[in-house]
Order: C-alpha cells, then structure tokens, then sequence
C-alpha cells in the first residue's frame, strides 16, 4: 500500500519535472525568436543590470573571500604534508577559475538575483499585471523576459571576473596567514601554470549558467498560482531548478570541453 | 538638509540592520532553548517532527541525489584532468576524492541544496502564515510561534541534514567512480579507497552536516516571521531565506574549517 | 486576576500608534464596560484592525495606555501578554485559519493550548460547530470552504475557549445580507451564553449599528465620536452623520463642501 503511493508519488513527480523541463524549454525558444531580428529593449536591459549587479556585487564579493580562503584551508594539510608549497596558487586556481568559482557564484546569484525576479515576475502575475501588459498589447517575453535573461547572462560572467578575482585575494590572506607563503608565491605559481584557457572554460560556465538560472526564474515567476502561498512555492521551484540545471550544465560542458 | 537626508538614510538603514540582528538572535536563542527544553522533557510533538523529517527528506532526496551525482562526476573529472597534466596521478584520484568528500564537499554542498529547498522551503510556510496572520491567531492562543513552528522544523532539519549529507556522499562516490572507470580507466579497486579517511575527517565534516542542518531553519524561519505585507512579502522572505542560510553554510564552513585546521593541523 | 465589576473591560487612553513614519492613530481614548457590546466604524485604511490587535496584545502601542480586562498591557512582558491572550477570542478579518489543519482541529487549537482534557474539547468543539451551523465539515480543510463558512469557523475559534473579551475584525465584509444577519444573530447568541464583552470592527455601519450599543467612529487617527448606536444616524456631527447614512463616503469632501456652500457662488453679484 505505502509502496504503491510512493510510486505514484514518484510518477507525479516525474511528471511534473517533465511539465517543467518541456515549459523552460518552450521559453527558451520563445526567448530565442524574440531575438531573431536582434531587437532589445535597451531601457528595461540597462535597469535590470543596474538593478541585479547592485544587488549582487557585495554577496559575490563576500562569497568569493569566503571561498578563497576555504580552499586554503583545505589545501593546507596536503602542503604541509608533502611541503607543496609551490603549488598552492595553482591548485586553488585550477579549482576556483573551472569549477567552485562558477558553481558557488551562480548559486548566490541565483539565490539573490533569480530568487527575486521569480518574486518580482510572480508578484506581476498574481496581481494580474502581466496580463495588463497583455492587454495593452505587449509582448510579455519581449518587454520582461528577453531583457532579464541577457542582463542576467552578462551581469554573472561580470561577477564571475570580479569573484574570481576577489577569491585570488582570498587566497593570498590565507596562504600568507595560515602557511605563511608570500603572496608572490601563490601568484606566480598560478600564472606560470595556468592558462587563458582554464579561466575562459570558468567564464563560458557563467554565460550558460546566467541563462539557464534566469531562464528557470522567468519561468516559474510567469506560471505561478494561488496568491502569496504560490508566490513562496514559486521561489522554491525556481532556485531548485536554477541549481540542478548548474549542476548538470557544469557537468556537460566540463565532459564537452575538456 | 541635502547632507542630512543620506545622513538619515544611513542611520536608519543601520538601525533597522541591528534590529534585524537582535531579532534574528532573539529567534537562534529561542529555537536552541526550546530544541533543549522538548529534548530534557521529551518531545511532546514527535508526531510533527516525524512529519517534519519526512517532508524535507521526501523534497530534497531526489534533488541531492542529482547535483551530488553530478558534482562527484566533475570533480573526479577535473581532478584527473589536472593530475595527468603532469605525471600519472591516478592511482590517488579516489583516496584524494574520499577525503574531500568526506571533509568538506559532501556536507557543504549538500547543505547549499538544502538551503535552497528546504530553507526557501520553510520560509515560504512560515512566511505565508504571518501575512494571513495565522502567526497572530498562533499568538491568540497563547501559543509562541518559534516554538510551535520554528523548533520542530529545527530537530528534523539537524538530523535530516546529517542524514542526507551521508546519502550525497554516497551518490558522489559512486558517481566519481563511474566516471573515474569510464572516462579515465581507474580501476573501481584502485578508486574507492578510504585509506585517506582518518576518524577527525568524519567528525569534523559530520559536525558541519549538523551545524548547518541547524542553522538553515533558525535563519528561514526568521526570514519567514519577518514577512510583511501580501505576495511581494513572501516572495521577499523565501528569497532572503535562501540568501542568508546559502551564506550562513559558507560562514560555518570557513570556521569550522579553520577550527579543524588549528586543532589537527597537518595531521589533518 | 478578572475584571471586577465596575471596572472596564477594555480602557485606552491617548493611544498612539505609527508605522514607518505613517501615523495611524494619534491619541484614542475608548472604554468599554464589562459584557457591552462596542462598534467601532470609520473609513478604510483607518487603523481600525491595528486597534483591535493592541487590545488584543499582538502589537504594542508607541504612546498613551491600554488597560483590558484588569492588565495593563503597556507594562506586560510577553509570557504575560500570552496568558491574557488565552481569555480573549479575536476572528481575523481574512478568517487567519491554520490552513494545515482540518476545520474541527482549528476550532480545537485555542482548548488544545489551554490544557482542556481531550474528551471536554471533543464536546465542545462538535457543540460549536453545530452552534455556527457546521455541523458535518469536521474533517474538511479551510482551502475547500466558501468565505461565510471560513468567517463561521473563525467565529467558533474565537469563541470556543469561552473568551471573556471577543474582538471581530470585519466579521461581515464580503456577505450577503442574509449571511450577515445570521452571522450576527450568532454573536449575540454567544454573548447571552457566555456574558463576554464584544468589540466589533465593520464597514457594514448598518448591521453594527443593529447589533452594538455603542458605535464609535474612527476618523482621522481619533475617535470623532461615541454614542449610543441608536443616536448614530442622527448625530450632530456632520461628518458622522453623513459616513452612518453612507451620503457621502468621505467625511472630508463633506465637510469642504459645506464650507463651500456658505460661500457665494461664483458669479454670483452682491
């Protein structure tokens, strides 16, 4: 009896997923024909930037010290073990510019800047407004959704560059603190060994992650229901989507590119 | 008057921000003392936190399981991208990758995809009950509302928290080797090895599975009880939920991390 | 600890209250006499609900006191506002059921809390029920009940613990007519049961009037006027009289237009 409801809870569900990876696809299409001739709302893109990097940028910037320090800390053992010492700006660089810079910076910027234009975009849909907008014949994909996906896309790959620049700093305070390595050291072990390359396979992660975190945003903000208990589950839905997409497209494009 | 009017701006903007802090401390101090009192008396609502278990296993299993799977699959794959760059490193590939996992990747991004659904999650709830002032009708029968809605979710989210942390390591383990066999020949023997993984790994990345388990919902449902307004209130709470418990793990990783670090040093 | 006779169930004094900036009551003085039946009226957005939440304790105050039922509730700390709590009854004006639980499990939360022994609460709870005529939606939850049936359930919750003070936030807003004489009939039958005194927040100046003896009107932040309700469509004040007769909704353009009229129209030679 429990098995059989759980299966079919496990169907539901499946079913849901499905309804929801087909709805994000559909937008995207949407969002690509939009751009077919390249036209751009360039007030609403300029605003929306404005709006998500200010929002952003001290989170990031936290964040990315945070992490930079973290991989220290976790690095330090094996150096003092095999005193790799010379190794330790490459090691965190490898990690940080490939995979934890774009993982955890899309994260927070999902859960800042995805998070609230789910809330935004929801709010606009329960209250009706978008299909004001519709009724006064605007294209709702034009005027919300085509500006906040590209706005998105470059605002991520922005604070991709700025975190991974912060988290280099990060690292440098706690070699210097915890292992007592100049920051020389860590600096030239990480231009000497790593190249454009490693710090562009992070930068493309961004760009995708940018459009795959406002792409799930976009869409559970425009097809919520039910008032102010929708717009909370709407959240929910959104950053869940937005992280499991960052996770599979990493995935994908480090097995891709590599 | 033009100087004093940011002046003012920023003074209030200040005063809201300890506010803020006093209340989300008054919330911490009052989930942990009400967590203590229900476990000296012996919950009296283990129904609730039973159900409370449930929910969050049965949201976030599945959602674990996948960005965990993926994640061991890259990090096996970057790894042994990097280690073949300069000798054959692969022999170690799997030891290196356990303790990792074991130390710090398993819990903490587990706890980061729990701080997105079951934090964002509870401060929805708790965030749509206070704009149709359910909170208030709690109150209306002499009820605390972080007793009866915070301290449930909170003893489920610890245990629940150290449980699935277990599961996303397993998942990325199992994925990592998948990957290490197929992509780069790592013999399954050679890969699940758990000779780097000393008895302080595990108590230091099961402690941080638990401190974070704690300190997601305090943050939530503090989100979440600050909700003011209709839609745009909750929205606003479940987004700021996610933000802080997200970085609420980052700040107990670095700390616990570096408590380990002081404690074991290279041993470590 | 209970109010002795004579003395007021609810005082306020010189309440004021404002939020962000915004005042929203500037200095209300109101008393009620144990077992009366209070109307407050007023226009929309007028701080109507936030007073009854400071009488209900859920809010503090910023100026002036507030007395209910013996305490004073500027000078109670929280354990002892949640312990006056559980003497008043309050219907929310969105009804405010707990969503995640069934109809019969939400009229039970204020017993369950106040230590009822189970059997007591079963019997009480089934005799509210039937008293606000529900009988038979027990198991049903509040998502899958009509409005009138959430504001009856509402009722039962707020009257079930045999509150001695029971304050309702727009019991009527969004009824029919005959929904709203009955939901009235069943406060006026609780007060005959249980004696408890009545606080009744509503725009329907009508059917408060009906059922109050005493109808204040908030306007402006302060109470403009207090009487008994039968004196309300004929009082004095013109802006009171004119909001009860529902001639002008807004008080204001009454009054600027009676300034207007004594002037001479433009135009017009001397």
């Amino acid at each position: 009896m429990i098995f059989r409801r759980s299966l079919t809870q496990l169907g539901g569900r499946v079913m849901a997923m499905a309804r929801d990876v087909g709805g994000v696809f559909v937008l995207t299409m949407e969002v690509l024909r939009a751009l077919i001739p390249p036209r751009l709302d360039g007030r609403e893109t300029v605003r929306n930037l404005y709006k998500m990097g200010n929002r952003s940028v001290p989170i990031v910037v936290l964040t990315a010290l945070f992490v930079g320090g973290l991989m220290v800390i976790q690095f330090a053992a094996f150096v003092k073990q095999f005193g790799a010492r010379a190794l330790v700006g490459w090691g965190t660089g490898y990690a940080v510019f490939r995979e934890v810079g774009p993982i955890l910076i899309g994260l927070m910027f999902s859960g800042r800047v995805g998070a609230n234009n789910t809330a935004e975009l929801a709010t606009m849909t329960v209250t009706e407004q978008v299909d004001g907008l519709q009724a006064l014949a605007i294209d709702p994909i034009r005027y919300l959704v085509v500006p906040r996906v590209v706005a998105m896309m470059i605002m991520l790959v922005a604070l991709t560059v700025i975190g991974d620049a912060v988290a280099l700093i990060g690292t440098m305070i706690m070699s210097y603190v915890v292992l007592d390595i100049h920051p020389y050291t860590v600096w030239y072990s990480l231009v000497d060994n790593l190249g454009p390359s490693d710090f562009l396979h992070g930068i493309s992660k961004s760009l995708v992650f940018g459009a795959a975190i406002a792409l799930s945003s976009c869409y559970f903000g425009l097809t919520v229901r039910g008032g102010a208990v929708g717009v909370g589950r709407a959240v929910n839905a959104a950053v869940v989507g937005a992280a499991v997409s960052i996770c599979f497209l990493d995935f994908l494009m480090t097995y891709l590119t590599a | 008057m033009i100087a004093r009017r940011p002046l003012t701006a920023i003074g209030r903007r200040a005063l809201d921000g300890v506010d803020a802090a006093l209340e989300l401390g008054r919330v911490a101090v009052g989930t942990i003392v009400g967590a203590l009192i229900s476990y000296w008396r012996g919950p009296r609502r283990r129904g609730e936190i039973a159900r409370q278990m449930y929910f969050i296993g049965n949201r976030s299993l599945l959602f674990v399981a996948v960005t965990l799977g993926f994640i061991g699959m890259v990090m096996v794959y970057q790894t042994c991208l990097l280690t073949t760059q300069v000798v054959d490193g692969r022999g170690q590939v799997g030891a290196q990758f356990a303790r990792l996992l074991v130390l710090d990747v398993g819990p903490s991004l587990t706890a980061m995809m729990l701080a997105t659904r079951v934090g964002a999650g509870i401060a929805a709830e708790i965030g749509s009950m206070k704009v149709t002032e359910q909170i208030d009708a709690l109150r209306m029968s002499g009820v605390t509302p972080v007793d009866y809605l915070v301290v449930p979710r909170f003893l489920a989210s610890v245990i629940m928290t150290v449980v699935l942390t277990m599961f996303g390591m397993a998942v990325a383990w199992g994925a990592g080797g998948l990957t290490g066999y197929y992509s780069f020949q790592i013999n399954p023997r050679t890969f699940f090895d758990l000779s780097m993984v000393a008895p302080a790994h595990v108590w230091l990345g099961m402690t941080k599975a638990a401190a974070y388990g704690a300190a997601i919902p305090i943050v939530a449902g503090f989100c979440g009880l600050r909700a003011k307004g209709s839609s745009e209130g909750v929205g606003a709470a479940t987004t700021a939920a996610v933000i802080g418990s997200s970085f609420a793990v980052l700040i107990i990783d670095f700390t616990i991390s570096a408590i380990g670090l002081i404690i074991w040093g290279a041993g470590l | 600890m209970t109010a002795r006779d004579g003395q007021a169930a609810v005082e306020l004094e010189g309440v004021g209250k404002a939020f962000g900036g915004r005042r929203v009551l500037a200095g209300v003085s109101l008393t009620v006499p144990p077992g009366g039946r209070l109307g407050i009226i007023g226009p929309a957005a007028g701080g109507k609900s936030v007073l009854l939440k400071l009488i209900a304790g859920l809010q503090r105050p910023d100026a002036g006191a507030i007395r209910v039922l013996g305490h004073d509730l500027v000078a109670a700390r929280e354990p002892e506002l949640a312990a006056l709590r559980k003497r008043i009854g309050m219907l929310f004006q969105n009804y405010a059921l707990f969503d995640f639980l069934s109809v019969a499990d939400n009229v039970a939360f204020p017993l369950l809390h106040a230590g009822v022994a189970a059997d007591e609460i079963d019997a009480r709870v089934a005799a509210r029920l039937r008293a606000v005529g529900l009988a038979g939606s027990e198991s049903k939850m509040p998502a899958e009940l009509s409005g009138g049936m959430k504001k009856r359930v509402g009722i039962a919750r707020a009257t079930v613990a045999r509150a001695e003070l029971v304050l309702y936030d727009e019991p009527t807003a969004g009824l029919d007519p005959v929904t709203t004489s009955k939901i009235y009939d069943l406060l006026r039958a609780d007060q005959a049961e249980t004696g408890s005194t009545a606080v009744v927040v509503s725009s329907d100046v009508a059917a408060v009037a009906a059922f109050a003896d005493t109808i204040a009107m908030l306007h402006d932040g302060r109470i403009r006027w207090v009487g008994a309700a039968a004196g309300l469509f004929d009082a004095d004040d013109l802006v009171v009289r004119s909001f009860a007769r529902g001639e002008e909704r807004d008080g204001a353009a009454v009054l600027s237009r009676s300034v207007e009229a004594a002037r001479p129209a433009p135009g017009a030679w001397p």
